[in-house]
């Protein structure tokens, strides 16, 4: 079944900036409002697991060319990420918490996820996609 | 920390089958159109995912760090 809004024509570039800003916001774009919500649910979910278990919000340092990549890939994560960042009281984790490592990892595939969701808004959108 | 953090779990194999989790609904969506395939891949990227883990667990035991 469509929705009106799934009749419409679609950016293709505003539904992968709306799917930047925040995770499932592209998709309710373009009218699949209940995979939207599920997308949001788990990437939403998996960044806020990740700042309670104490991972890094990774920045550029020099010398460390990973933390250049780390942070493209948290950039990923859009308005969760600058959110964290100007929230968090420490934006570099605890590294001594038993749980740093793991909270990386669900930061980083946090911003992964969204990132794909990007990339599946704008194929959806220009007919790449079903 | 967030104000729910004494409920989150400390147990490196629930928080790792909590990340399987996540990782295979995502996935299972973002792959999938239909239900019951959506099913199947979610099943069988969380059983992949937490049973390579354990296999890996496993054959790191005799090599401890």
């Amino acid at each position: 079944m469509t929705t009106p809004a799934a009749n419409r024509p679609h950016w293709a570039w505003l539904a992968a900036a709306l799917a930047w800003v925040f995770p499932g916001c592209g998709h309710l774009y373009l009218g699949r409002r209940k995979t939207a919500a599920a997308y949001s649910l788990i990437v939403t979910a998996t960044f806020l697991l990740g700042l309670s278990f104490e991972g890094r919000l990774y920045s550029p340092e020099p010398g460390q060319p990973l933390t250049w990549l780390a942070t493209f890939t948290l950039c990923g994560a859009g308005l969760l990420n600058i959110g964290a960042r100007a929230l968090s009281e420490s934006p570099s984790g605890t590294i001594l918490a038993a749980t740093y490592d793991y909270g990386c990892t669900y930061l980083l595939s946090a911003g992964l996820m969204n990132l794909l969701l990007m990339l599946d808004a704008y194929d959806i959108a220009t007919g790449r996609k079903a | 920390m967030t104000p729910f953090a004494s409920l989150l779990p400390t147990d490196h194999f629930l928080i790792m089958t909590l990340y399987a989790l996540l990782v295979s609904a995502f996935f299972a969506l973002l792959w999938r159109e239909e239900k019951r395939a959506r099913v199947l891949l979610f099943v069988k990227i969380f059983f992949a995912l937490v049973v390579g883990a354990l296999a890996v667990a496993w054959l790191m035991y005799p090599f401890p760090s």
